[in-house]
């Protein structure tokens, strides 16, 4: 019973010759190395490695974007991000870095592109409950202590790895461009067994939805198309479950 | 005032006449005792290698807790830890300083609700908290320069945020929403869903098994492709496994399964079975049946006919309360500290449920109970009877007893130790030579699979890369393909590419990390720093495609998160023939290193039935000669498209386990190399499967803006969807059982590789000289937070 | 009273370290007595060699730099680049400074279990080994007690070392340290017969173990006419020592540094340098049989010195090689540690001494 390309792999037998061919190698190897040494460090304090765009660091906020829908608290893994109540009575994001385990799955649920990624990474708080960020803290770049002059970037040639460095500070915020737009709007599927909780106008933080009482008492709800972002709260919060998303087929 | 702790340190730096020398000579030596505790331990290391060198700040890692005076807790303390985390503490010389890393030493990160963590700023005063999960190498030196400065006296957080008021306005007051999470009242559990495949030997086996398990059964049901589960009751289950045994060349068992249905009052044991031959490697087949739901329930174990289910059965007997009878084991807890609460993961155990919004007066973690363990304080100066016998677990009076007479020497190793890894072995030895091992895991169990059945299938998706941050993205694979098995999705053709060049750098990547521990344990600094030199090109790689370093949650079902650009594709490519040059040194200095290959010769040696026995799994199986790869065996994403070969040998021992792994980098590489090129020659886009996106097809090539509306709501359907991968270490098996109405899983049940290896170790290390024993562990590259979970 | 001053004053001139170069300033000095005696005391050659060098002034430098040395070149073998940042512009030189200050102020913690008087001795006690074999090696020709049998004394004084680290071990009364105590113990047969014995042979060879003589008889160094005994005096330094391929005792991931599991503060500074001090004491021995001890080109306006500086450069060249094989070499197991020992060593040295043998009878023929 043999399966099909299985390589058999052997460990190296010795006899004194190799041995001290090993030898050799492995000293040759060492003196070749203090001589001339392939090094691959990079001098922290002093430079920085340069992350890529897409780098995963702590999370900025612009609230003139978000829609307080509410996913990026959904979908947070360890509960990191949770919602508050602003002035203006909208929720939105506060992130507590003591548990933010920088997955990016806010970012990445955010349709309105209201919370953006950053290159900071490197933080030391000196008590816990300062980690918790509100969301006054998040809507502009925060200052870390920075000790670079340079930044080196890891280049993988085809030979080697070579370590690129350029003078200067590294940014750490790169703006990227909002992500596609896919309208979708909350409709009433099966209004007539609506029983008039209410509960998709409570929830509702754009006021989209209305409710009317109509001829003979039965009260209607009335979800204005234009106010609606389509955040699916009151999809989600229905008793009835009769709320659905379309997709809103613009001409 | 009382004095703290924490002012303690800095007191007696300020004090005496030499103050400003002590503070100078202490600032720049601050020696960590490297508590290893999980995953962020991988960037420990990384920190310490040539990438960063730490030892350039003078902070050189010292394994020894009395001439260290920094500790960095890199992520969980678990309550089995907290009380090794205070003995470190305590045994460190006045001044000492405490970094916490990790999200998990914090306010939990992701395990923030585990019923198994404490918070080391509950145990140990702590200086400063450095953010991340795992944090970066920079953000752990930012950490070190942050005491630096403290020492100095300018004690400071080194991040300023800018308060920007928020805008007013005179919006209604809204209702917050209610939680996304659906879980059924009622749910219907079953793990027999049959379901219709084109499968014609499967058809046949049926017939075969029906035959023989005439009588024991009650019933037989495929319920996918290669998954058959065999009904029968309590009283038949051990002659049925016997039948199995027997005659159809069942061998090894790959889970062991306790699902609590308490609202039918029943639980239902499982055993997931197969064989190493040629006909049955790929097939599961699931014994499971059930029993009644009382305080002791009782099943015959089967770790007399299958040796590989003896720990899981253990560990079981720890969640469940299930007694298995005949299993020797059943004394105490073995993963659970003593203070854990008991049978956790009964359904009737609930935890902490999220918070979504903020409100005044609500407190922003829930609070976590300090583990009652503490060390003899001046209060206290002794431990008490009880917590003596608890610190010996789990080398209870007999054991110890026995020893005495046959006139061995006990050690305990770990938890904390410079070459222990996280958990702790009581090893009995006598002269030079071990007689026996006991393993005492658990040290960073973090019940994943309770946090699981707690969370959405998508927050799901970065838990499970956390057991091996070293291997992620071959952990988030398993448990993505049995979601899309289950779902019945065929992931894009490019996405398939870009998974397996992934899965196959993060192979290579856990192999160099298995490759520079290993020299450390053989006390081979170069080896160490050679290979953690090229792990730092695999994660250079990782982090231009996925934005992270080490945790990148980047396989979704029906794909990944979005496309990557030809830009690291072309560094991929480079990678393919840069690796060569480095990979060169590192086999000079260190594998073909004659003091090494004497060191792993003939040692610890498991012969094909021995291995097959204790159930290991992945590189160290194909050492001992079972030709059982699963990308071979049950290809799965692009691997039988690509012209590679899985590697096996015969001698079963170190030096055979250490060449077999060395050999697998080099047709790694190969694939990555054949995928690669496969990938540049392919349109770009189209990266998750548009059966999935459903209304969102727009978000095909980059998931952004709509992750939550796509998955928040995914439910799989009714049933149980296993799925088996090949990972680093070997097989991880993913079992998800789903009752078809909830959005969260049943129960997920998770048999990481190193879980399985860790019999190995013991077998393999019988009988061998003392210092054997670390070639011989560090030549399975166990992982405890991957075992433990 | 001044007779004998001046009976002292004869003692001290008549055997002074002649340096060229100073000399001149030397003359200039103003005439004050006590800072001529001073200085001519200093001068006084057993004075010199028991203060500058070979002995504290070098010794203790080299304590001081030695590690660094080694934790620098390993680095630079190792791709990364060793203590660095802390006067960043001199790499890090002063990083032993910065360890052994901290060690020197940090608590001294004497653990429940341990022997409290032994336990705080043996570190102290074991510095003064060190200083001992220093009073009979020359560096060029300045030697502090001049004697034909300096080898053999050296040899017996080094023999001391591993003593104290049973001593540790004892007293620490921990399992770890107990299981390395044994474990050096163990080694300590191992490596001693063969290194004696490639010793024995190079007396032989030179017809003399008086350093000094031995020095002089190096015109082709030893090294060159004897090999064999060469390599297994050098791989025996490297067991005595504790260096990597034979790290066995202390091997700090099975172990935890075995013996000095359990000290801290300035004690286990003082261990930390044992490894050291034994290093320099045996390259120092190593230079004075198998390469020419002091002697080389004569260096212009140095004098003594010539001789000192030769001496320092070789055994700073054998100690930087047995510390460099850390880099090159994971850890021997006890039993092949043993078994390396006791059969290819002891074989080597038994084939060195005839080597000796033969090189002597050419020359008697």
């Amino acid at each position: 019973m043999k399966m099909k390309s299985m390589k058999k792999v052997v460990g190296p037998e010795y006899n004194l010759g190799d041995k001290i061919k090993t030898n050799v190698y492995a000293v040759g190897v060492a003196m070749q190395e203090s001589v001339y040494p392939h090094t691959a460090t990079v001098f922290y304090p002093r430079e920085r490695k340069k992350m890529p765009d897409n780098f995963r660091g702590f999370i900025l906020f612009d609230p003139d974007k978000c829609i307080s829908c509410f996913n990026c608290s959904f979908v947070c893994p360890a509960n990191a991000i949770r919602m508050k109540e602003a002035p203006n009575k909208r929720y939105y994001p506060t992130v507590d870095y003591g548990r933010c385990i920088f997955c990016h799955f806010c970012i990445d649920s955010c349709s309105g592109g209201a919370l953006k990624a950053t290159k900071i990474h490197d933080v030391a708080y000196k008590d816990m409950d300062a980690m918790f960020t509100p969301t006054e803290e998040m809507i502009e770049l925060p200052e870390i202590i920075r000790e670079d002059k340079k930044y080196v970037e890891y280049e993988i040639k085809e030979d080697d790895l070579h370590l690129k460095r350029t003078k200067g500070e590294d940014y750490l915020f790169v703006e990227v461009p909002p992500p596609k737009e896919i309208p979708m709007v909350s409709t009433c599927i099966d209004p007539g067994s609506c029983i008039g909780c209410r509960v998709c106008a409570d929830v509702c933080e754009h006021g989209a939805i209305s409710a009317s009482v109509e001829d003979g008492g039965t009260l209607r709800m009335k979800i204005d198309t234009d106010e609606c972002t389509g955040c699916g709260l009151c999809v989600k919060e229905c008793s009835m479950q009769i709320l659905m998303l379309n997709k809103l087929e613009r001409e | 005032m009382e004095e703290t702790e924490k002012d303690r340190n800095i007191r007696i730096l300020h004090s005496g006449v030499f103050t400003p020398l002590r503070r100078w000579a202490t600032k720049w030596s601050l020696w960590p005792c490297h508590f290893l505790t999980s995953c962020c331990g991988v960037e420990l290391a990384h920190t310490g290698a040539c990438g960063y060198d730490m030892e350039r700040l003078g902070t050189l890692n010292m394994g020894i807790s009395r001439q260290a005076n920094f500790i960095m807790v890199e992520g969980t303390i678990t309550r089995k830890m907290a009380r090794a985390l205070r003995i470190v503490w305590e045994q460190m010389p006045d001044p000492k300083f405490v970094n916490v890393i990790g999200a998990c030493g914090q306010r939990g990160g992701i395990f923030w609700n585990s019923y198994n963590i404490t918070r080391p700023s509950d145990i140990v005063p702590v200086d400063f908290f450095i953010p991340g999960c795992p944090i970066t190498p920079e953000g752990l030196l930012r950490g070190v320069r942050a005491v630096q400065e403290k020492i100095e006296g300018r004690d400071n957080t080194t991040i300023r945020f800018k308060h920007v008021e928020l805008p007013p306005g005179d919006g209604e007051e809204n209702r917050a929403p209610t939680t996304p999470k659906i879980f059924a009242p009622t749910p219907l559990v079953r793990v027999d869903v049959p379901r219709d495949v084109d499968w014609a030997f499967g058809n046949d086996l049926v017939k075969n098994l029906k035959a023989q398990l005439n009588g024991l059964y009650t019933s037989i049901t495929i319920t996918e492709k290669n998954r058959i589960a065999i009904k029968t009751t309590p009283e038949n289950l051990v002659e049925t496994s016997r039948k199995l045994s027997d005659t159809m060349g069942v061998d090894h068992v790959k889970s062991v399964n306790v699902i609590d249905v308490p609202h039918e009052r029943k639980f239902m044991v499982e055993y997931m079975v197969s064989g190493y031959t040629e006909e049955l490697m790929p097939v599961i087949l699931t014994i499971f049946t059930e029993i009644g739901r009382e305080a002791e329930p009782e099943i015959t174990s089967l770790a007399s006919l299958w040796e590989s289910a003896n720990y899981s059965e253990r560990e079981l007997h720890d969640f469940f309360g299930v007694q298995f009878k005949g299993n020797k084991g059943m004394k105490g807890k073995f993963l659970l500290a003593p203070d854990t609460p008991d049978t956790p993961l009964r359904k009737d155990f609930k935890l902490e449920e999220e918070q979504y919004t903020i409100e005044e007066g609500v407190p922003l973690t829930p609070a976590i109970t300090p583990p009652h363990y503490t060390p003899p304080s001046s209060s206290s100066p002794s431990y008490t009877e009880s917590e003596l016998e608890d610190l010996k677990m789990p080398a209870y009076e007999d054991v110890l007893k026995e020893a005495e007479k046959n006139d061995e020497f006990v050690a305990f190793i770990g938890p904390h130790h410079s070459g222990s890894g996280h958990l702790r072995w009581v090893m009995r030895m006598k002269g030079d030579i071990i007689k026996d091992v006991i393993p005492d895991p658990g040290y960073v169990h973090r019940s994943m699979e309770k946090i699981a059945e707690n969370r959405l299938y998508i927050q799901n998706v970065p838990l499970t890369e956390r057991p091996n941050i070293s291997d992620p993205i071959n952990m988030n694979l398993g448990y993505v393909r049995a979601i899309e098995n289950a779902l019945g999705i065929e992931v894009p053709e490019r996405a398939k590419y870009i998974r397996t060049i992934m899965a196959e750098l993060s192979r290579i990547g856990a192999f160099f990390y298995d490759m520079g521990i290993f020299p450390l344990f053989m006390g081979h600094s170069t080896g160490f720093m050679y290979s953690f030199a090229i792990r730092e090109m695999v994660l250079e790689l990782m982090v231009r495609m996925t934005g992270s370093r080490c945790t990148p949650s980047f396989i979704i079902p029906g794909g990944i998160r979005r496309d990557i650009s030809d830009d690291v594709l072309d560094r991929t490519r480079n990678f393919t023939s840069a690796i060569h040059k480095r990979l060169k040194k590192y086999e000079n200095i260190f594998v073909y290193n004659p003091v090494l290959i004497s060191r792993m010769k003939e040692v610890g040696v498991l012969t094909r039935e021995e291995a097959i026995r204790c159930g290991i799994v992945g590189p160290f199986l194909r050492a001992s000669g079972v030709e059982y790869d699963v990308r071979k065996a049950e290809p799965y994403e692009v691997y039988d498209k690509l012209d590679w070969e899985a590697t096996t040998g015969d001698a079963g021992d170190c030096l055979g386990r250490i060449f077999g792994r060395l050999e697998e980098i080099k047709q790694s590489v190969e694939i990555v190399r054949q995928a690669v090129d496969a990938v540049q020659g392919m349109p770009r886009g189209g990266v998750i499967s548009e059966e999935i996106l459903g209304d969102y097809k727009e978000a095909s090539d980059d998931i952004r803006g709509y992750l939550y509306n796509v998955y928040g709501d995914l439910v799989l359907p009714k049933g149980e969807w296993t799925s088996v991968t090949e990972a680093a270490r070997g097989t991880v098996l993913y079992s998800i059982i789903s009752d078809g109405e909830s959005n969260v899983p049943y129960r997920v049940r998770i048999i990481t590789p190193c879980w399985m290896n860790l019999r190995g170790i013991i077998e393999a290390s019988k009988g061998e000289r003392v210092a054997d024993f670390w070639t011989v562990y560090a030549s399975f590259g166990y992982f405890p937070p991957e075992a433990d979970r | 009273m001044m007779e004998i001053i001046n009976t002292l004053m004869e003692t001290v001139m008549s055997n002074q370290v002649s340096i060229p170069l100073i000399e001149p300033m030397l003359d200039s000095l103003p005439e004050i007595p006590m800072l001529q005696y001073m200085v001519a005391f200093m001068l006084w050659k057993p004075i010199f060699a028991l203060l500058i060098c070979p002995g504290l002034t070098v010794g203790g430098l080299s304590l001081l730099f030695f590690p660094w040395i080694e934790r620098k070149l390993c680095g630079r073998a190792q791709w990364r680049v060793g203590p660095h940042e802390i006067v960043w512009w001199l790499g890090g030189v002063i990083q032993l400074l910065a360890d052994s200050l901290r060690f020197l102020f940090q608590e001294v913690i004497v653990h429940k279990d341990a022997h409290r008087p032994y336990f705080l001795q043996f570190p102290f006690l074991s510095f003064m080994i060190f200083l001992l074999p220093l009073l009979f090696i020359p560096a060029g020709t300045i030697v502090a007690i001049q004697t034909p049998y300096a080898i053999q004394i050296i040899l017996a004084l080094v023999c001391l070392f591993p003593l104290f680290i049973l001593g540790f071990g004892w007293a620490s009364n921990s399992r770890f340290a107990y299981i390395g105590t044994v474990r050096e113990a163990f080694m300590y047969f191992a490596y001693e017969i063969p290194f004696i014995i490639a010793a024995i042979a190079m007396i032989i060879l030179y017809g003399t173990s008086d350093p000094l003589l031995m020095a002089s008889r190096q015109s082709i160094p030893g090294i060159i006419l004897n090999p064999v005994a060469a390599l297994v005096f050098f791989i025996g330094a490297a067991m005595a020592t504790g260096r990597m391929p034979f790290e066995i005792p202390d091997s700090d991931q099975e172990l935890c540094a075995g013996p000095h599991v359990e000290y801290s503060g300035i004690a286990f500074g003082l261990i930390y340098v044992l490894c050291y001090e034994k290093g320099y004491i045996l390259s120092a021995l190593m230079t004075i049989l198998f390469l020419g001890g002091g002697s080389g080109p004569a260096i212009a306006g140095l004098g003594d010195l010539s001789g000192v500086f030769w001496f320092v450069v070789k055994t700073y060249l054998v100690l930087t090689t047995l510390f460099m094989l850390r880099a090159v070499y994971p850890r021997y197991r006890l039993d092949q540690g043993l078994k390396l020992g006791w059969s290819p060593m002891l074989v080597m040295a038994i084939i060195g001494l005839a080597i000796s043998l033969v090189v002597v009878a050419v020359r008697v023929i």
